[in-house]
């Protein structure tokens, strides 16, 4: 947990307060510079994910695509929380046929606010790069997401485009390249950060019947493969042998960090006093 | 336009403009000509006539085959072209076009100005024009058709209409040939004959639409067009001396025309949120291009800006200007009374941000369609690929009330949620706090469930591991089964579908489900892999 926590968890309940009340308290709008993550993440980034620049996703394997895309619309949840806007979720055609179109139930079970997002379906990459650059331009949203499939026209003078524009607006944009996976290292770009994410096994529940375990939290493997940290960041920098593992927490809109424990037994304090003997 | 098919194939196939053409299709089982232009009718040739009779008489015909389809097509640009003379402009038959000139005529120097000046443009591109106009749909059909006069005086009664009328034909009331026949055989063979008569005898006898075919004629009862498309609610146009040739002229020329229709709203109090910019070419062409807003527009610009960003797109979208462009119309076709500005501080900062977001999605949306632009809304189903629904982001925050007043509470859409979001909370996991932060439903659903190898203990049991996509995955913790039966009021007998959520040894998160009750609905139950978790 990282120090802006504390606040946004208050700032949090006091809106959750309101709505129990039946008033409509304006969401907290506030203009981060940068996003914190988790600790061992901010320290890495120098304080967190720059809220105004381009950063890249990509999967490790085939089939940790959705897990990219889940890591993307998690930062995404973020920023929405934390600056009270709408985000807009922009991806080509061809990668939604490939990996499943995005559902709405499960975005808002993931944590998001389905009246507060807009989707763009490109036909093909240049017109998703072009609506990318013209969402971030507008300063509309509060983050735009991009899930591009063919890369062949991204390249460093169209992720120059996407960085300026999202200087200019003052958002974040969240390229997923689903297509990429396990070339994180392989192309180059203006991105100021790129991540190489993984499904990570959660911790499992114990289940009452059969002997294998119950799936739990959404959890990452996040790989920082490029962290570009200004002169007067304070940051790790990026190290790509260092896997970080993320929990996400769809409830508080947060991330956390798993720390290595083993199932334990539940603390007892409700259960009946015979059993304990 | 009595030549309609032949010029339509002298233009298609560049034929001779000397030589007599005709145009021939398989009626009855025999090629006959079902059109014949000026020089053909003057040798002698006409409709109906067999094929083999017709090349017989004049061995020099020049024949093309009738297309329908395509006929239509030119018929329908004619009728987008003669949009610049009235914006009430139908089709009439397979061959004809009606304009509703009420009060138009004025500007084109009256009535005999206006028929020629539509004659003058139509012949220009190749077209045979019989023009007719006259007070009412009917009576200005009879004239197209069967007489030499274009302009029927208004208000025409008593002699002067008997002079002009009485002696047509009773097929120019538009009655079928049958009854037409029938008539004749009575000895009636002109309009004439009909209206001197006394009526009920006529009525009895060949049906009252006859009477109400003769009404229509002289204007005693009022005959509607319907037109292609409504009048819009404000219209602003733009004549050019000389033709504009290049689109950033055309751009200028928009930018003056919404500022100009900017100024008609703000007298109403009212914005647009649907627009329609017609081009009309000098050869004859039209071309309507549209773009919806998600609010009332207001500004001029933000209109003209819409429309760049329409014509932007690709190269199909650009403005064709062609030879040149010599009047453009900028129309507001659905107009809606503009939300006063919010006045409180607080309020001020959050409804620029949204002013900005719909502006884009209005662009995005002309740009790239309204169906690329959504936003999801849950639906209250039970089946996963039902449970939400995909609207235009561009329709904006009114089609979401309107919705919402239609299930009868006007926050279902957030109800819903709740309600999703307590399932999430009561799902069979939650047996404790930690639970709470596993969705239930997958963040990617595929349309089509993709079949998937499995291997199970027992037929009704969990999988222990499944192959997908090629790839083994060894199922290291699973939840289910969560039990979802089709709708069986609307489709009997379809399978119940029992849905687990896997997770494999590598802790990529799957939702499974198999088909068909074992045992009870069937014996080789399949499985589908029906999306995954992020």
């Amino acid at each position: 947990m990282s120090l802006g926590d504390r606040s946004e968890g208050v700032a949090r309940l006091r809106c959750a307060v309101a709505a129990i009340e039946g008033r409509r308290e304006a969401a907290p709008t506030r203009a981060v510079a940068r996003l914190p993550l988790t600790r061992a993440l901010d320290r890495a980034l120098g304080g967190g994910l720059a809220a105004d620049g381009l950063h890249e996703i990509a999967p490790a394997s085939p089939a940790d695509g959705a897990a990219a895309m889940g890591f993307a619309l998690a930062l995404a949840a973020r920023f929405m929380a934390v600056r009270g806007r709408a985000a807009i979720v922009m991806a080509e055609d061809f990668a939604l046929a490939e990996m499943g179109a995005l559902y709405g139930p499960g975005l808002a079970a993931f944590g998001l606010d389905l009246s507060r997002l807009v989707f763009v379906r490109a036909p093909d990459a240049p017109a998703l790069f072009q609506a990318m650059e013209d969402a971030l331009k507008s300063g509309a949203p509060a983050a735009v997401i991009g899930e591009a499939w063919r890369l062949k026209s991204y390249d460093l003078a169209a992720s120059r485009r996407l960085l300026l524009a999202a200087r200019a607006g003052g958002a974040p944009a969240l390229l997923t390249a689903a297509s990429a996976y396990g070339a994180a290292e392989a192309f180059s770009s203006a991105a100021e950060t790129r991540f190489e994410i993984a499904a990570a096994p959660s911790a499992h529940l114990a289940s009452a019947g059969c002997g294998r375990g119950l799936p739990g939290a959404p959890a990452f493997a996040v790989r920082l493969v490029k962290a570009r940290i200004g002169a007067g960041g304070a940051g790790q920098g990026a190290d790509p042998t260092r896997t970080f593992r993320l929990v996400w927490k769809a409830e508080e809109l947060s991330f956390d960090e798993p720390t290595l424990s083993l199932p334990v037994v539940a603390a007892a304090d409700d259960r009946p006093r015979a059993t304990r003997a | 336009m009595p030549r309609l098919t032949t010029d339509r194939a002298r233009r298609a196939h560049e034929v001779d403009p000397r030589a007599p053409l005709a145009v021939v299709a398989t009626v009855k089982n025999a090629r006959r000509l079902v059109g014949v232009d000026a020089q053909a009718a003057r040798l002698g040739l006409c409709v109906g006539l067999t094929l083999a009779d017709a090349q017989a008489r004049q061995p020099s015909l020049v024949v093309c085959d009738a297309e329908p389809e395509a006929e239509a097509r030119l018929l329908e640009r004619v009728a987008d072209a003669c949009a610049r003379f009235t914006p009430l402009t139908a089709l009439d038959g397979r061959d004809g076009l009606m304009l509703d000139v009420s009060g138009v005529a004025h500007l084109f120097g009256g009535e005999d100005g206006l028929v020629a000046e539509v004659e003058a443009r139509l012949s220009r591109s190749g077209l045979t024009v019989a023009p007719g106009l006259a007070d009412s749909p009917r009576a200005a059909w009879a004239l197209a058709r069967f007489s030499h006069r274009r302009v029927a005086p208004a208000g025409l009664a008593g002699k002067d209409f008997a002079r002009l009328y009485h002696d047509m034909p009773t097929a120019a009331l538009g009655l079928d040939v049958e009854t037409c026949a029938d008539m004749a055989r009575a000895g009636l063979r002109r309009i004439g004959d009909l209206a001197l008569r006394p009526r009920a005898p006529i009525a009895a006898r060949f049906g009252a639409d006859v009477i109400a075919r003769l009404d229509a004629l002289a204007g005693d009862a009022r005959g509607a067009i319907s037109p292609r498309f409504s009048a819009p609610e404000l219209s602003v146009e733009r004549r050019f001396a000389s033709p504009i040739a290049t689109s950033e002229a055309a751009f200028v020329a928009l930018a003056r025309l919404a500022d100009d229709l900017a100024q008609l709203l703000e007298r109403q109090g009212k914005g647009a949120r649907r627009l329609e910019l017609m081009l009309f070419r000098v050869d004859g062409g039209a071309r309507r291009v549209q773009v919806g807003a998600g609010r009332p527009l207001a500004e001029g610009k933000a209109m003209a800006r819409l429309f760049a960003e329409r014509l932007a797109g690709g190269a199909e979208e650009e403005i064709d200007t062609g030879f040149g462009v010599d009047l453009m119309r900028l129309s507001c076709l659905v107009a809606e009374e503009v939300a006063p500005a919010q006045g409180e501080w607080e309020r001020l900062d959050e409804s620029a941000g949204g002013r900005t977001l719909a502006d884009l999605v209005d662009r995005l949306s002309a740009r790239l369609g309204t169906r690329r632009v959504t936003r999801l809304e849950l639906v209250a189903a039970h089946l996963p690929e039902q449970a939400f629904a995909a609207t235009p982001a561009a329709l904006g925050e009114a089609r979401a009330a309107g919705q919402g007043n239609r299930h009868g509470e006007g926050r279902s859409g957030q109800a819903i949620q709740q309600r999703s979001q307590r399932l999430w909370i009561a799902s069979p996991s939650a047996r404790d706090d930690e639970a709470c932060d596993a969705p239930t439903r997958p963040l990617r659903l595929f349309e089509r469930p993709e079949p998937i190898e499995t291997l199970a203990e027992v037929p009704d049991g969990p999988p222990l591991r499944f192959r997908w996509r090629r790839v083994l995955h060894e199922v290291a913790a699973i939840e289910g089964p969560e039990r979802i039966a089709a709708p069986w009021w609307r489709r009997p007998g379809a399978p119940t579908r029992d849905y687990f959520r896997a997770e494999d040894a590598l802790g990529r998160r799957f939702w499974l489900y198999r088909e068909g009750l074992y045992g009870r609905e069937t014996t080789q139950a399949k499985w589908f892999m029906h999306g995954v978790f992020g």
